[in-house]
């Protein structure tokens, strides 16, 4: 492994109910990458990232740098409307002070929130209350207040609105760039994917094609990804 | 006279730290969409009681092993997604509620399903209120733990906790269930741990006032229906579950939307 790889990945397998739904994945990131994983549905997205955060049994080697702080903002996250867990709750529980929290930690949550766009007062309410893309950022600044190494993010805007979309994309670079943190990101819309990704990985149960986005995601790879030539090309040619 | 003063003694003290114990509890089984399951536990406790009666020991032994076998029984299941795990325990347990109800003598079939106001030595009856005390403090301390679980599964072993605090939530469970069963009975001691988090859950504004208000309220109900009882000399365990059931029906309209 060299020393700026933060993750190796070899031969990697998930078989899920007997079903091979990753074959053979084999790939690196290197600290401060952004790495776009795309494919349809169904193609292992979602698996891949589950079996490196090791929640998922996986077959083949997966090698992150020792010491490495993993964040995770998953695809689907739904609280019940009726639990009575508040978002600041929420923080809490990563806080070694869930029953008394100090003005500290405090300060930093409304922080953290201010930067994803959200009032201090969404902290009173319960997370079930909130919207959609409220959550969504939620998780974000969630993720990011952990300081951690590697950002793993499941399609992060899903459900965000298109104005604030933009802004996450922008935030998550800056913090990429700012704090030297590696990105691992899904993400269906390619535009964001040519404007922030260095690296892209197009699965499809196994890989079907890895690089920077100019050279990668050419007509013929995006039919063989999605099946449907023309469909997902990008208008804007990135300068 | 004097022995029924003792008795109710005896009785106000267990209800209370038992039911402080049962409240701490039972917000995280009806997050985790264990109410019946909760409620039904208790009947597992049945055919330990027969065996204790047949084989003359401590009823309280047969109880907590019974107990504390079921809850190894439903952490086992919750990890297998191709076992009915519902179907399973609510066969599991209606038929230790049945098994029990062959093996203990007609005399003590009421007292074991419904409780009585127990009269136990002194050492004894610490040991129960200090392992309630302990359960109630148990609860407090992993409360973070249990509800990073409840919330995400994913999110909590991705900040590495493990599903050993889901076994010690069931253990515990279960503990504080065998704890109560003396007074409550088998059949409404599982009820006794469910009503107080469900009257709470309609209040709370949080998750932190959620665990005290329904320890407060286990405690109290259990003392009052414990108290009820005595006075006009009902079963305990009946009369504790009916003056539950009333808090709750006072507590549907305050629900926050």
């Amino acid at each position: 492994m060299s020393e700026d790889t933060i993750l190796t990945v070899e031969n990697l397998s998930v078989t899920l109910d007997g079903t091979c739904v990753l074959s053979d994945l084999t790939f690196s990131v290197k600290q401060g990458e952004a790495l776009a994983v795309i494919g349809p549905n169904g193609a292992g997205k979602t698996v891949l990232f589950r079996a490196l955060l090791r929640l998922l049994p996986s077959d083949g080697v997966i090698r992150w740098r020792p010491g490495t702080k993993v964040g995770y903002v998953p695809q689907r996250f739904s609280v019940e409307r009726s639990t009575p867990v508040t978002a600041l709750e929420f923080f809490l529980l990563i806080s070694p002070r869930f029953w008394r929290p100090a003005a500290a930690d405090l300060r930093q949550v409304e922080g953290e929130l201010a930067r994803m766009g959200l009032d201090s007062s969404i902290l009173r309410k319960r997370l079930g209350e909130l919207s959609g893309g409220q959550t969504q950022r939620l998780l974000i600044a969630w993720a990011l207040i952990q300081q951690p190494d590697v950002l793993l993010l499941d399609e992060p805007t899903a459900g965000v609105d298109a104005t604030f979309e933009e802004t996450v994309y922008a935030l998550i670079h800056r913090v990429q760039t700012e704090r030297n943190k590696t990105v691992l990101l899904i993400s269906h819309d390619l535009s964001v994917v040519y404007k922030y990704a260095q690296n892209v990985l197009c699965l499809n149960k196994s890989i079907v094609c890895q690089g920077p986005p100019l050279d990668v995601l050419k007509q013929d790879t995006l039919a063989r990804i999605y099946g449907e030539p023309g469909y997902y090309t990008h208008k804007e040619h990135p300068q | 006279m004097n022995f029924m003063r003792f008795a109710q003694q005896q009785s106000f003290w267990i209800a209370l730290f038992v039911g402080v114990a049962s409240g701490s509890i039972g917000p995280f089984i009806i997050l985790r969409r264990m109410a019946l399951v909760g409620d039904a536990l208790s009947h597992v406790a049945l055919p330990g009681i027969g065996l204790a009666l047949i084989y003359h020991f401590d009823p309280f032994y047969g109880v907590i092993s019974f107990l504390g076998a079921a809850a190894l029984l439903i952490f086992w299941l919750e990890n297998r997604s191709e076992i009915p795990a519902d179907a399973i325990v609510g066969l599991l347990f209606t038929a230790s509620l049945a098994i029990g109800i062959l093996m203990i003598p007609n005399d003590d079939i009421i007292e074991s399903l419904f409780g009585a106001f127990p009269v136990l030595g002194t050492g004894f009856l610490l040991a129960i209120l200090s392992s309630a005390a302990a359960l109630t403090i148990l609860c407090v301390v992993f409360a973070k733990r249990f509800l990073f679980l409840i919330v995400s599964p994913d999110l909590a072993r991705v900040s590495g906790l493990g599903r050993g605090y889901e076994l010690a939530l069931l253990l515990i469970f279960a503990m504080i269930v065998a704890l109560g069963i003396k007074l409550v009975g088998t059949l409404l001691m599982g009820a006794l741990t469910i009503i107080p988090a469900s009257i709470a859950k309609n209040v709370a504004p949080s998750m932190r006032a959620y665990v005290i208000l329904s320890a407060l309220l286990g405690g109290v109900i259990s003392v009052a229906g414990a108290s009820i009882a005595s006075a006009f000399r009902f079963l305990p365990g009946p009369s504790i579950v009916l003056l539950g059931a009333a808090v709750f029906l006072i507590s549907i309209p305050l629900r926050r939307r």
